[in-house]
Parts: C-alpha cells; structure tokens; sequence
C-alpha cells in the first residue's frame, strides 16, 4: 500500500505515525503540522522526520507562520497546493488525515 | 473607583484554531466594557503568551497573503498599538531556540510606541496571580 498521509497537529502525532505500516509511506506535513518541520524543541529536530524519507511541508502553511524555505529541515521537501494535488493522484494510493 | 485587571493567557498555536486569535480580540475589546463596570472602574488587560502559545509571536506571519486572513501578527501588533502589555514566555522562547529578533516585540511600523517583553514565566505567573479574572486561550 502506498498511503499519503496528512498531519495537521505539532502534538500527538509520534504515536499514530510509529503504527502505520506502508510499502510507501508519504508524510504531508500542513496546518500546524508544518511547526514539525521548520522548529527545533530543546534544540533537537522533531522524532516524526526520521519516520520517511518522503515527507513534504505545505509552503502556504509555513508562510502563514513566519516561516521561509531556509527554515525548513533539510530532509523535508516543500510543496505548494499545486504540488500536493499531484502527490495525492500519483503518488498514493490511499491518503489520510491525522 | 477600581481597576479590573484581566489576564489573557495563550498557550494555543496559532490558526488551526481561533484561540489566540480571540484572546488577542478579546484583550483589545475588553478596555471597552465600561458599561459593565461601576462609574469609574477601569480595566487593564495584560497578554501572555507561553507554552506553544509562544510560536504566535513569530515575525513575518503571511496570512493574509496565502489565506486572505488577518495574521495573528497584526492582532498583535494592534495590541501593542492600543498600549496593551504583552509578555512572552523567556523558557519557552529558549525551548524553541527562538530569538527576540525573531519576535513581534513591537508594532513600530504601525505607529506603537509599546513594546512586547519576553519575562521569566514567574513574572507571568505573578500577572495570574494579581489578576481579578484569568482567561486561558
């Protein structure tokens, strides 16, 4: 299964994520998601960005906060509504929200 | 004649929900309420933000660019501008490795004279403690 999935909350999503199991797992990271990518608590990047080589933050959500590409971790790829349309239709099979 | 102090406190994030975004509001409209209170009460709001509430006080906030909403970063820099007192947690902001030229500390550009500062949560904590009435957001 390939499954996309959407993470719109900064806490409480460590625990769902370590579940999911997925040939392909894909992490889009919007909302107040994005503080996953561009934040640093007590100096140490979030658990959730070693969780997939494939994770994606929305560019309209991190600008709305303050944020700029330069913030982001290096292993997240940034993507705008545009991008996240084609990774929901090529790239997954299946996609949730969490 | 008294002074109803009234404390705002945001521990919410910004934008996925309306909390700070109301406590910022509410604190702005509560200097108005005089028709509530007895002939001559006044009250002084104070804004606190700390816990994740902290990333609220980013600087550069596009919303209004990308969503066509109003930025929580102009809320509060029209807070600043009505001379409300806003403190931001000093342990958080250290949390998030966040630095003060990261910050909304004033609202200069809009013709404020106030400043944000960033306190020791104790110093928040004396703000509750002294407050007639405690908000959480």
């Amino acid at each position: 299964m390939r499954l996309g999935v959407l993470v719109s909350d900064f806490r409480n999503v460590d625990d769902t994520l370590s579940r999911l199991k997925a040939d392909k797992l894909g992490l889009i990271l919007v909302g107040n998601g994005v503080y996953l990518a561009a934040v640093k608590e007590s100096g140490k990047p979030s658990q959730v960005l070693g969780m997939s080589p494939d994770i994606y933050a929305l560019t309209e959500d991190l600008q709305t906060r303050g944020f700029s590409d330069a913030d982001v971790d290096k292993r997240v790829k940034t993507i705008t509504y545009d991008g996240l349309v084609d990774l929901i239709f090529n790239d997954y099979e299946k996609v949730i929200w969490i | 004649m008294a002074t109803k102090k009234l404390a705002f406190i945001v521990r919410s994030m910004p934008y996925k929900t309306e909390a700070s975004r109301l406590a910022l509001t509410h604190a702005i409209a509560s200097q108005t309420v005089e028709i509530y209170l007895e002939d001559g009460d006044m009250v002084e709001p104070v804004v606190a933000f700390m816990g994740d509430g902290v990333l609220n006080c980013l600087k550069n906030q596009n919303a209004m660019g990308m969503y066509g909403v109003t930025s929580i970063e102009q809320h509060l820099k029209n807070s600043l501008l009505l001379d409300l007192k806003v403190l931001i947690c000093k342990e958080d902001v250290e949390r998030f490795g966040l630095s003060e030229s990261s910050l909304i500390m004033d609202a200069e550009d809009i013709g404020g004279e106030t400043k944000a500062t960033i306190v020791p949560f104790s110093e928040i904590q004396q703000e509750m403690e002294t407050s007639n009435h405690l908000l959480f957001f």
